[in-house]
């Protein structure tokens, strides 16, 4: 599905050059509203043909969709009493705290991260609001005219007439019936209406909204709402679940959501106050890291609620971190001696050869050793051949110590929190629902981009055994349809694995996941490093810079920059290919809407329902990441070359 | 600058360093060291596979090609294949069929919709962008799944159904006493049928008559093209639009049209030309054919080198030949020996083949064009028949007389073909902003109408920019048929994991997925390929 990475870095060149090209139009002169229908709607015969074809597909559709929206077939129950297990499948209820407690850690962060960040585009003008609120107020009022009048329902049982026809109420009750859409409609519309009115400027209606405050306020109308609209109700009892009319969702999330809510806009404030301070660079960088270790610290620290063997920890895991750290920095530390030539070189290799020896060891069961050791050792070798780069007066070597020390204190954290005696009983037992469609779209692509930029910068190398190794490895994975390399991992790979080496489902399956997406993601990166000009190459050789520096240097930075969007339509693909999880027997949301919900007695066979709700979630997340992207692209001015 | 400072530099400069600094060979180290790494990693999974499948007691190989893999099809040529490679046969005729059409289908409304989203019309544009937008921002399985629910909860098939009654008006019965009934679901009298057992269409297929009518058909290409020729040296002559393609059309349609009623004339081209060649054919000695072949060969290669030498000379006489040209020509005849050898000494039997299967195609031949020599209401080129149906009763299916779709391929097909539309529809749009602003001018200015513009002026170059793209969407489509797992039709995916359920062998289905997509991807990557250098020259 493959599927956005379906849009290879050419295609979304040509799309991202068409959106500018719209963009960059001159916005039209505002016509009165004759002359803007005679010039959109009826310029000429064909073009009024064409209004009357479209114009009755639009109504057709949209009736379509709200008679089978609002029908008395439809039976909603199913999603709104599944809303939990939908998000975070069988996840315990006494334990949802968790829940709240990492969807509180994301809000705290993304409130920080909108703060720092730099402004994006000018926001939206009150023209544009004011036109929003019109379109969506006639968006309801004309639902409210082209859906069908409801069933008559005696005693809670349709009633039918001689032809065993359901019996439908007269338009005009209909009408009546619908107040509260009615009421809805016309706020919406008069809102829209009283803003550009009431703004009879010119000048005044193109004042501009900032687009984060303006969506802040609106996450919170919509918040509100669990106050005082029923949104839906569900329970569990020792059998399962059972429907409560009278336990609303309202009733137990108002709270959380609530607090949630402020939450996000007192980091927002705060995250803004942090903008102007001088360290603004430093919390910008915190903000970031954390964002890449919170899906592993959510998921296998807070949610899992790892049972920890303590005195393992005392005896073995700390010592073993606080040796790497101490006897490793201090190594670092000798190693950036300015002038300290070939020894330095010669250590960083030998380590870095006994930690290779150390991994094929550890395939023949030769040489004992704790996973996170090796890793360690692998890491150490590499840092102490980048030694060198960091020579010079003490703040410049310490910057190296402190960045070993900081990654040994992350790694062996998550490792300790990981590794625990239930992750090897019960694997991701809980790991479910929505949960899972984001865990593994996350991890996918905090790994799969440093894999997919080694690839990236293998395949455009001069060298030329990583060359072919990189190009076949990239070509045979974009040949071959995902669902197959996914098959591979969760069916196959036990095969492959020696003995008493076992992976867990989920881990073989994110293994799966970003093995793929590295591919696709090393050719959008190809695409930005053939962006750079000759000149900066030849520039960097005359400075007398390495290979190293000058591709960390000069050349990564800005082939990244010009490949920010397409990696964010490589998150959006991610995204959406999660959904193939439920082929190969996780109980991601999609697998639950299609084949959980069914099964359930009091929802039998109910199936569109689920489907259409898990459409729309992936479609507001996926339609909200390409409006980003789209003006991500205008902001870094990607088509205007 | 003392001179033995000058020295030592000179000596820094032309001394080797120590081999570990030096750049050549560390970097050619590196890579021999990455790629031990790599072919070990291989060999070691490779033969820990192999001590796992034995110590677990799976057989390996590809022997279930050829034994009965007790497995039944849903759908395809074959549902009940008696080999596992003829399973897997059906299986990939399925994936090439959706892939085939679902192009053909995403292409059409992909470009409808993207010039739809370029309208100045807007409301057009609208309701494009909101079907651009829906279908691209959910996951195709999500659609798939969607589509084969509601495909599910359409009535059953043959719900409702008439008896047929005779002149008296009883009803007629079949050869089990049963009431013969005719479908009165759905549209068009039972022309088409839309029911939870997926859609049964009306099948256009070929009939009787159909090669007696490509004969006329032939006949009207040729003179068309006669014609074409014509009118476009007329046209580049004196600048008037004279339709030569158009023309071509007309005349063949023209020929079509008597060829419908005048085709039976030809019913005596299967006997008295294919079945005489059909029978003299066997005659052949396969010597003959060897030699013709290596003739062939041989001729072919000393043409290829005697070109080659031509291309290479000068006005003057014989250029210098480089160790290059030299290899090449070398090349060429030595291969050209080979194959002679091949075909005389090595592969006797090729010969034998290809005389064999020439008699076959002739005798074929010679069947078709014998057939519908009878007059032309009856045999008709072309026929349509109306979907029937078996079983009837409560576990109706659509027959085969129609063309069928199951639920499944349904589901499926419309996933694929409206999820790729919209990527095709984004190209496209694409492709028509990227042709700058100033041919528009341009054409304006010579005063061409705006649909000359378009299809002179525009499309053409828009095509250009938007074919390589196209042909990935073309990939993503084919790749993409393989979520029909989902919903259990059975193309290559769903036949080869149903198969290695059942026979473990798991690791050789999976080489076979991968060899089969990569051949897909190969053909389509080629024929795009093909329009590609085609337009560039065009291009200059």
């Amino acid at each position: 599905m493959s599927m956005e990475h379906e849009l290879d870095e050419r295609t979304k060149e040509l799309i991202a050059n068409a959106d500018a090209v719209e963009a960059a139009r001159p916005e039209e002169p505002s016509l009165p509203v004759g002359e803007w229908l005679k010039k959109n709607l009826f310029s000429s015969i064909g073009s009024t043909i064409l209004t009357i074809v479209f114009s009755l597909i639009a109504v057709f559709a949209y009736r379509g969709v709200l008679n089978f929206v609002f029908s008395e077939e439809r039976t909603w129950d199913a999603v709104r009493v599944n809303m939990r297990a939908l998000f975070t499948f069988a996840y315990p209820s006494s334990q949802y705290i968790r829940v709240w407690f990492v969807v509180g850690m994301a809000c705290v962060l993304a409130g920080l991260s909108l703060g720092l960040m730099r402004s994006i585009g000018q926001g939206f003008s009150l023209k544009r609001i004011s036109m929003w609120f019109m379109g969506w107020g006639s968006f309801i009022i004309a639902g409210i005219l082209l859906r069908e009048p409801s069933v008559l329902k005696d005693d809670g049982e349709v009633v039918l007439d001689d032809d065993l026809q359901v019996v439908r109420e007269s338009f005009g009750d209909a009408m009546v019936d619908r107040g509260w859409w009615w009421f809805g409609g016309l706020l919406l519309l008069g809102i829209g209406l009283g803003l550009w009115f009431g703004l009879g400027d010119k000048r005044r209606r193109n004042t501009f909204v900032p687009a984060i405050p303006f969506g802040l306020a609106v996450i919170g109308v919509l918040i509100s709402s669990v106050w005082w609209y029923n949104w839906g109700h569900y329970g569990t009892n020792a059998d399962g679940l059972v429907i409560e009319p009278g336990r609303t969702v309202a009733s137990t999330t108002q709270g959380p959501w609530t607090v949630l809510w402020f939450v996000l806009v007192i980091a927002y404030v705060v995250g803004l106050r942090l903008k102007d301070t001088e360290r603004a660079g430093t919390f910008r960088a915190i903000v970031n890291l954390s964002w890449l270790l919170s899906p592993f610290i959510a998921y296998f620290v807070v949610l899992r609620d790892p049972d920890l063997d303590w005195d393992h920890v005392w005896s073995t895991d700390l010592p073993m971190a606080i040796g790497f750290i101490v006897l490793g920095g201090l190594m670092l530390f000798f190693l950036t001696r300015p002038g300290i030539g070939e020894i330095g070189r010669v250590i960083a290799t030998a380590v870095l050869a006994f930690a290779l020896f150390n991994w094929v060891a550890a395939f023949f069961g030769w040489y004992p050793m704790l996973q996170k050791a090796r890793i360690s050792f692998l890491l150490l070798g590499l840092f102490g051949l980048l030694a060198h780069n960091f020579a010079g007066d003490m703040r410049q070597r310490m910057r190296l110590v402190y960045g070993w020390a900081g990654l040994m204190v992350v790694l062996h954290y998550l490792i300790t929190m990981i590794n625990t005696a239930e992750t090897h009983e019960a694997p991701d037992a809980f790991a479910g629902g929505f949960v899972i469609t984001i865990f593994i779209a996350l991890f996918t692509m905090i790994f799969a981009f440093p894999l997919g930029v080694l690839l990236a910068l293998g395949r455009t190398s001069q060298m030329p055994i990583f060359r072919i190794l990189s190009t076949i490895y990239i070509e045979v994975v974009r040949g071959v349809p995902f669902i197959t390399i996914l098959f591979f991992f969760t069916v196959f790979l036990d095969f492959f694995l020696p003995d008493g080496m076992h992976l867990a489902g989920l881990a073989a399956a994110g293994i799966g996941f970003v093995l793929f997406s590295a591919a696709y993601l090393a050719e959008n990166v190809r695409g930005g490093l053939q962006a750079i000009r000759r000149g900066q190459y030849e520039a960097s050789d005359a400075v007398g810079l390495t290979t190293v520096q000058r591709t960390g240097f000069i050349v990564l930075p800005q082939a990244l920059r010009v490949s920010i969007p397409p990696l964010v339509g490589m998150v959006i693909a991610t995204f959406k290919e999660t959904s193939l999880l439920s082929i190969v027997g996780f109980f991601d949301f999609l697998r639950i809407a299609n084949a959980a919900i069914p099964g359930q007695t009091e929802f039998l066979g109910v199936k569109r329902e689920g489907l259409l709700f898990v459409s729309l979630i992936y479609f507001i997340g996926a339609y909200a990441m390409s409006k980003y992207s789209q003006r991500l692209e205008k902001q870094l001015g990607v088509g205007e070359r | 600058m003392t001179d033995t400072a000058e020295s030592s530099l000179v000596a820094a400069a032309t001394e080797r360093p120590p081999f570990y600094r030096d750049a050549t060979v560390v970097k050619w180290l590196v890579q021999v060291v990455t790629l031990a790494v790599v072919l070990f990693a291989l060999v070691f999974l490779a033969s820990e596979a192999g001590d796992n499948l034995e110590a677990k007691d799976i057989n390996t190989g590809f022997d279930f090609l050829s034994i009965d893999p007790g497995i039944n099809v849903g759908d395809g040529i074959d549902t009940d294949p008696d080999t596992g490679g003829r399973a897997l046969w059906v299986g990939m005729v399925n994936t090439i069929r959706l892939s085939v059409a679902g192009i053909f289908v995403a292409t059409i409304l992909g470009v409808v919709i993207g010039v739809a989203r370029l309208s100045n019309n807007w409301i057009a544009a609208k309701v494009a962008s909101v079907f651009i937008e829906y279908m691209r921002n959910i996951p195709l399985l999500v659609h798939i799944l969607l589509f084969f629910t509601v495909l599910g909860t359409l009535g059953n098939f043959g719900r409702d159904t008439e008896p047929i009654l005779d002149a008296a008006g009883n009803p007629l019965l079949d050869e089990n006493g049963d009431a013969l009934v005719e479908i009165t679901q759905g549209p068009i009298n039972g022309w088409i049928h839309v029911s939870n057992k997926g859609l049964s269409l009306p099948r256009v297929h070929i009939a009787d008559g159909f090669y007696q009518w490509m004969i006329f058909i032939l006949i009207g290409f040729f003179i068309g093209r006669y014609v074409m020729k014509q009118r476009q040296a007329q046209q580049d002559a004196t600048g008037a639009e004279t339709y030569p393609i158009l023309s071509l059309l007309g005349v063949m349609a023209v020929f079509g049209i008597i060829g419908w009623f005048l085709h039976p004339i030809f019913g005596w081209v299967g006997d008295a030309i294919f079945d005489p060649i059909a029978r003299a054919i066997p005659n052949v000695p396969e010597q003959v054919v060897q030699v013709l072949l290596s003739v062939l060969a041989l001729g072919a290669a000393a043409l290829w080198i005697k070109r080659f030498l031509d291309s290479r000379r000068t006005p003057a006489g014989l250029a210098k030949l480089t160790d290059d040209d030299w290899f090449r020509m070398i090349f060429a005849g030595v291969s050209a020996v080979i194959a002679a050898i091949f075909f005389l000494v090595v592969w006797p039997g090729l010969s034998s083949w290809i005389i064999n299967s020439s008699r076959d195609f002739f005798e074929v031949a010679a069947d078709k064009f014998g057939d519908g020599r009878g007059n032309w209401r009856e045999d008709w080129p072309i026929d349509a028949a109306r979907p029937d149906i078996e079983k009837r009763g409560n576990f109706a299916n659509p027959g085969p007389a129609g063309l069928n779709f199951s639920q499944g391929f349904a589901a499926v097909f419309f996933g694929v073909v409206l999820y790729t539309a919209a990527f095709v529809a984004e190209i496209v749009r694409g492709g028509i902003l990227a042709v700058p602003k100033g041919q528009t001018e341009a054409a304006q200015a010579v005063g061409l109408k705006r649909a000359t513009m378009l299809r002179r002026v525009i499309l053409p170059q828009a095509f250009r920019v938007s074919l390589p793209p196209l042909g990935n969407q073309y990939l993503n489509l084919t790749k993409n048929t393989s979520l029909a797992i989902a919903v259990g039709y059975s193309d290559i995916v769903q036949v080869g994991s149903t198969i290695f359920n059942q026979t473990g062998r798991s690791l050789e289905v999976f080489g076979i997925w991968m060899l089969f997509y990569l051949a897909c991807s190969l053909t389509i990557s080629a024929v795009v390929n093909f329009f590609n250098v085609r337009l560039k020259i065009v291009e200059r």
